[in-house]
C-alpha cells in the first residue's frame, strides 16, 4: 500500500516532486528521508537503516509565511499536518486519495494535493492555504470575492480547494476560455455542482488578477 | 455583481443577496464537523468486513494492539453496553448495529481502533485480521435467494399505495398502449465531506461534532445508544459539507466513537474513509419498474399501472414507493400501483436526494415519451392534454400547480419548435443531435419547528433555530425572513443554526427547511412586532405594527423607548396545518412528523419542466449534454440567487443520474466495486456545459405561512428521463436502464 500511495504522488504532483518520487516509489517508504541529505538523524548510524518511520521526525513547515516547528510521524500527510497539528482546517479531506481536490494547497505557488504530499516533502517550501489567501487586513483575494459574487458554492466544502486551484488555473495561463477553464478545473470535484458558477468566477477574476 | 448568478426577482421572489456564510466559506473559516479543535484527541479508524454474509469465527487483534500508540480496539467483545436504536426515519439508518459475529453486508463495521495518532490507528486497523465462515450472498436483482414482499405489508412508512378505477380494463381497451420495464442503479450520495464524528465527554456531558441533517435526531439517538438522558448530549453541526440525504439518520459508527471517548476519558475523532462510507451509511437502492400506460388516439391517458421493485437489506424494509407521487401528476383515469421490497445481503438503503421521485418519475416520464412517440403527439402537448388541477386518485385539488407554464417558458427559451420529431433526423457533422424533455415534480413538505428571535433597540436581530446549513442557503433565507419581518437590513441579522442547544427544527430532508424554519421565525418575529405595537395607544397600533415599512428605524427606537426595554425576545413554536398538537414536543425528542405532498386537504407539489439537448458522436457514441434548460415554479422564492444555484446543482445531478452515476456490485460476493471518487463517476467541471434556470413566479398561501415550497429536490427529478428521451431522439435507441453509457449505444 505505501508504494501505491507514493506512485500516485509521482503522477499527480508535477515538476519538482515527480523525479524524486519516481525514485521513491521504486524503493521503499523511507527513501524520501534519505533524499533529504540534511536529515542525517533519519538514519540509525548503527545499522545505516531508516529509523522506525513512526518515530517523530522534526521538521519546519512554512505556511502562509509563518514558520512552524513540528515533530511528526513520518507518514503524516501535509493535509493532516495542517489540519490536525497546525489547526489550519481550511484544507479539507474529501478522499485522502488524490481523487477530489478538496485538499488543494499551493506549494511554491503551484497547486498540489496535500493528501498525497507528505509533510516532510513540504519542508523548506512555501505552503499557502486558503487561510493565507486574503490580505492580512482581511481584504479578500479577487478570486474569493468572485466566488461570492458568482455564488460558486453551496455547501462550501470543496470551496477552499476550488479557489486555490482557480488561482493556479489563472496563473498557469489555463483560463483562456470556458472550455479550457473547465478542463483545468476538473481535478476539483463539486458534488453540489456549482461548476458553471465556478467557471464564471474564474472569468470574472482573470483580468483583475493579471492587472494586480 | 454577476447577472447570471443573481437573477432579477420576479413576483413573489426575494432579493438575490449573497449568502450570509459566504465569507466564512471562501476564507476557510466555516467550521465543519471535523474542523472543530478539541483538546488532545485520540484518532479512530474503522475495520470493516470483507464478506457480505456469514460469521466472524476469529478476530485477531494482537498485532494491531502491538502497534505503538494504539490505545484501544472496540470489537463485539467490549461494546455490549451500546443499546439498539430503532431503525427508521428520525432514528437509525439500519438495524445492523452490532460488530458481529453475524455479518449481514459487505463493509459492516467489525472493529474500531483508537490510537494517539491517525497514522497509528490506520496502521493498526490494517493489522486486525478477521477469519470468516462465508455464506453465498444475494447481491441484487436476478440473484438467487432474494426475498420479495409487498411493501405495504412491511414498510414503516408506506401502508397503502394509490389505486382508482379498473386499470386493467382501461389498459385492455386503450387505443395505444405502452408496456415497458425500466431500471435504475445503486447510487451513493458521495458528499465531498466525509462522514466524521468527534465525541467529547465532560463529566456526564457528551458533546458530539458530526455533520448531520438533524441535530435533534442525532442528540436523541445518541442518548439512547449510550443510555444517558438526552439533556446530557449536545450535537453541534453548524456547516455540513454536502449531505443529500446521507447525513439524516443515526449510523452505527457514532455510538462507537462516543463509547471509545468515554472509556479513554479523552476526545476521540473519527473520519471515515471514502470507501468505508459506501457501506457504513446509506445509498439509493437499485429499482425496477413495470409500467403500462394506455391512451386514446387523441392523447388522453385512460389507464396507468406502475409496479416497482426496490432492493433493501435483509432486516429493514426500506422503500421509497414513489408511486405515491407519480400517480398524482397527470389526469390518468384509472390507476393501479404496487411496490415490492426485495431483500438482499446489502447494507440498508436510505434517503438520497428526492428519494421517491427520482426513480419512479424517471420511469414514468420515459414511458410518457414513448407514448408521445407512439401517438405521434408532441411530448409537451401530451403533458398539456393530461394536465390536471386535481388528484386523479382522490379528486382533491392542487393548492397550486404551474406545470404547463413551466413547459411553455422552458420550451420557448430552449427553442423546442426547431425539433424535428423524427428520431435520428437532426445531425451536425459527426454528431447526432437529440432534444428531449420531461416533468420535474416534488412534494411540498413542512414540519413543526421552533425559533427564538431577539431584537435590540438598535435594530440588531439574533435568530436561533437548530435548522441545518447543508448548502441550501439556510443561514441566508432564514436571515432574510427575519430582516423582512422586522424591517432591518440583513446585515443587522445574526443567525445561529445547527446546534441542539437551540430550539429545534426538523430534519433537513424532504426540502422542508425553508418552509418549516421560516414559518417558525416568521411567527417569532410577528410576536415581537405585536409586543412593540402594544406599547402605543390603540389608535396608533396599526401604524406601529407596520413599522417594518418606511421610517422603520425611528419608529422602532421610539417603541422600544416607550416599552422601556433594551431588547425583546420571543420564542415561537410552529405546527403546520394538519400537524399533531404535540408535534414540537415530539421534535424535541427527535421525532418529526411532516405533512404535505399528497396527505393534506389539498395536494401540495412543486413542478418544473426540463429540456435537454444531447449530442452523440456517430463514430464513438460519446454522449455530451451541451445544453439544459429548466423552468421551475415552487411558490415563494426567498432568494433568487440561492434558488438558482440549487436548481442548477439539481439539474447537474439529473445529468449525472442519466449518464454517469452507478455503484457497481460484484454479484458473486455482494461487494461494491467502485467505492471511490475516481471510479464512482460524478460530473467534473468539463462534463457540464450550459445550464439555464428559469424561475417561474407562483403564489401559494395554503402550503405554509411562508408560502414556500421546497426547491432542493425538485430539479434533479425527471432530468434523467429528459436525457434518455433526448438520446432516443438523437439516435433512435430507447435505453430503459440507467446510466446511459457508450456501450449501450454501440448497436445503433
Ligand atoms: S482529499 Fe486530497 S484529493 Fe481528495
Ligand atoms: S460546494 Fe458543496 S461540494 Fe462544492
Amino acid at each position: 500500500m505505501p508504494n501505491a500511495t507514493f506512485h500516485s504522488v509521482a503522477t499527480s504532483v508535477a515538476g519538482w516532486s515527480r523525479r524524486m518520487f519516481l525514485t521513491a516509489s521504486a524503493t521503499s517508504l523511507a527513501v524520501p528521508l534519505f533524499a533529504r541529505t540534511s536529515r542525517a538523524e533519519a538514519m540509525d548510524p548503527q545499522t545505516a537503516r531508516a529509523k522506525d518511520p513512526r518515530d517523530p521526525a522534526n521538521l519546519a513547515l512554512t505556511v502562509n509565511g509563518r514558520k512552524h516547528q513540528l515533530a511528526l510521524d513520518a507518514r503524516t500527510t501535509l493535509l493532516d499536518a495542517l489540519r490536525e497539528r497546525l489547526g489550519l482546517t481550511g484544507a479539507k479531506k474529501g478522499c485522502d486519495h488524490g481523487q477530489c481536490g478538496a485538499c488543494t494547497v499551493l506549494i511554491d505557488g503551484r497547486r498540489v494535493l496535500s493528501c498525497l504530499t507528505l509533510a516532510l516533502v513540504a519542508e523548506g517550501r512555501a505552503v499557502t492555504t486558503i487561510e493565507g489567501l486574503a490580505k492580512p487586513d482581511g481584504t479578500l483575494h479577487p478570486m474569493q470575492q468572485a466566488f461570492i459574487d458568482q455564488d460558486a458554492f453551496q455547501c462550501g466544502y470543496c470551496t477552499p480547494g476550488q479557489i486555490l486551484s482557480a488561482v493556479s488555473c489563472v496563473e498557469e495561463g489555463h483560463a483562456a476560455n470556458d472550455a479550457e477553464i473547465r478542463e483545468y478545473m476538473s481535478g476539483n470535484l463539486c458534488r453540489c455542482a456549482a461548476y458553471p458558477n465556478i467557471v464564471a468566477a474564474i472569468k470574472q477574476t482573470k483580468h483583475s488578477m493579471r492587472e494586480g | 455583481m454577476a447577472a447570471d448568478a443573481a437573477p432579477e426577482p420576479k413576483a413573489n421572489m426575494g432579493q438575490p443577496v449573497p449568502r450570509l456564510d459566504a465569507r466564512l466559506k471562501v476564507t476557510g473559516e466555516a467550521r465543519y464537523a471535523a474542523d472543530f479543535p478539541v483538546g488532545n484527541p485520540a484518532y479512530a479508524f474503522l475495520v470493516t468486513s470483507a464478506i457480505a454474509k456469514g460469521r466472524i469465527i476469529r478476530l485477531d487483534t494482537e498485532s494491531a494492539r502491538a502497534v505503538p500508540g494504539v490505545l484501544d480496539i472496540l470489537t463485539q467483545d467490549n461494546t455490549a453496553e451500546l443499546k439498539e436504536v430503532k431503525f427508521g426515519s428520525g432514528g437509525a439508518s439500519t438495524s445492523i448495529q452490532k460488530l458481529g459475529p453475524e455479518i449481514a453486508h459487505d463493509g459492516q463495521i467489525i472493529a474500531m481502533v483508537v490510537a494517539d495518532t491517525f497514522e497509528a490507528a490506520r496502521e493498526a486497523a490494517y493489522k486486525v485480521k478477521a477469519t470468516y465462515a462465508e455464506d453465498k450472498p444475494s447481491a441484487t436483482f436476478g440473484d438467487e435467494g432474494l426475498k420479495e414482499e409487498d411493501a405495504t405489508k412491511v414498510s414503516e412508512r408506506h401502508k397503502h399505495v394509490p389505486k382508482v378505477g379498473d386499470a386493467d380494463a382501461a389498459l385492455a381497451s386503450a387505443d395505444v398502449l405502452v408496456d415497458a420495464e425500466y431500471g435504475t442503479p445503486t447510487q451513493h450520495h458521495n458528499p465531498i465531506e466525509l462522514f466524521a464524528t468527534t465525541c467529547v465527554w465532560n463529566g456526564g456531558q457528551l458533546t458530539i461534532y458530526e455533520p448531520t441533517q438533524f441535530v435533534y435526531g442525532l442528540k436523541n439517538s445518541l442518548a439512547k445508544k449510550m443510555d444517558v438522558a438526552p439533556e446530557n448530549v449536545r450535537a453541534i453541526s453548524p456547516y455540513v459539507g454536502g449531505a443529500f440525504g446521507s447525513k439524516g439518520q443515526f449510523t452505527p459508527r457514532t455510538g462507537l466513537v462516543a463509547l471509545a471517548a468515554k472509556k479513554l476519558n479523552r476526545p476521540v475523532k473519527l473520519v471515515v474513509t471514502r470507501d468505508q462510507g459506501f457501506t457504513t451509511a446509506t445509498y439509493r437502492a437499485e429499482t425496477r419498474h413495470h409500467i403500462r400506460l394506455g391512451a386514446r388516439r387523441d392523447g388522453k391517458i385512460t389507464g396507468y399501472s406502475h409496479e416497482g421493485w426496490e432492493i433493501t437489506s435483509r432486516p429493514d424494509a426500506y422503500v421509497v414507493a414513489g408511486v405515491e407521487d407519480s400517480a398524482r401528476i397527470y389526469g390518468f383515469g384509472a390507476v393501479q400501483t404496487k411496490v415490492n421490497a426485495v431483500h438482499a445481503d446489502r447494507n440498508t438503503p436510505g434517503f438520497m436526494r428526492s428519494p421517491p421521485v427520482v426513480p419512479y418519475i424517471y420511469a414514468l416520464e420515459s414511458a410518457m415519451d414513448e407514448l408521445a412517440a407512439r401517438l405521434a403527439i408532441d411530448p409537451v402537448e401530451l403533458r398539456r392534454i393530461n394536465d390536471t388541477m386535481h388528484d386523479p386518485i382522490t379528486g382533491k385539488p392542487y393548492s397550486s400547480r404551474s406545470l404547463m407554464r413551466c413547459y411553455d417558458e422552458a420550451a420557448k427559451a430552449f427553442d423546442w419548435s426547431r425539433r424535428n420529431p423524427e428520431p435520428r433526423s437532426m445531425r451536425d457533422g459527426d454528431w447526432f443531435i437529440g432534444l428531449g424533455c420531461a416533468t420535474a415534480v416534488y412534494p411540498t413538505h413542512v414540519g413543526p419547528a421552533a425559533a427564538r428571535v431577539r431584537m435590540l433597540a438598535n435594530g440588531e436581530v439574533q435568530v436561533q433555530i437548530a435548522a441545518h446549513e447543508i448548502g441550501n442557503g439556510a443561514y441566508t433565507v432564514i436571515g432574510q425572513m427575519a430582516a423582512e419581518r422586522l424591517g432591518v437590513p440583513l446585515s443587522s441579522v445574526k443567525v445561529e443554526l445547527g446546534d441542539s442547544s437551540l430550539p429545534p427544527a426538523p430534519v433537513a430532508g424532504g426540502s422542508n427547511t425553508t418552509a418549516s424554519a421560516c414559518s417558525a421565525v416568521l411567527k417569532a418575529c410577528d410576536a415581537i412586532r405585536v409586543r412593540l405595537a402594544r406599547s402605543v395607544a390603540t389608535t396608533d397600533r396599526g401604524r406601529a405594527a407596520g413599522f417594518a415599512a418606511d421610517n422603520g428605524q425611528e419608529m422602532r427606537a421610539d417603541l422600544f423607548r416607550r416599552l422601556g426595554v433594551g431588547a425583546i425576545e420571543e420564542y415561537a413554536e410552529f405546527i403546520p396545518r394538519g400537524g399533531k398538537p404535540d408535534a414540537v414536543k415530539q421534535l424535541y425528542a427527535g421525532q418529526v412528523a411532516m405533512t404535505g405532498g399528497p396527505n393534506g386537504e389539498k395536494l401540495m407539489y412543486a413542478f418544473g419542466a426540463e429540456f435537454v439537448e444531447v449530442r452523440i458522436n456517430a463514430l464513438t457514441r460519446e454522449i455530451r449534454v451541451p445544453r439544459i434548460v429548466g423552468a421551475f415554479a415552487a411558490g415563494r422564492l426567498m432568494n433568487t440567487r440561492t434558488a438558482r444555484s440549487q436548481y442548477m446543482g439539481g439539474m447537474i445531478w439529473g445529468i449525472s443520474s442519466a449518464l454517469h452515476e452507478a455503484t457497481e456490485i460484484d454479484k458473486a460476493r455482494a461487494r461494491y466495486v467502485n467505492d471511490n471518487l475516481a471510479d464512482y463517476l460524478v460530473p467534473v467541471n468539463a462534463d457540464i456545459d450550459r445550464v439555464e434556470v428559469i424561475l417561474v413566479p407562483e403564489e401559494d398561501h395554503e402550503v405554509n405561512p411562508a408560502g414556500v415550497k421546497g426547491i432542493g429536490e425538485l430539479a434533479n427529478v425527471g432530468t434523467a428521463a429528459a436525457v434518455a428521451n433526448a438520446v432516443y431522439h438523437a439516435i433512435g435507441i430507447r435505453i430503459r436502464e440507467l446510466p446511459i453509457r457508450i456501450e449501450k449505444l454501440l448497436d445503433a
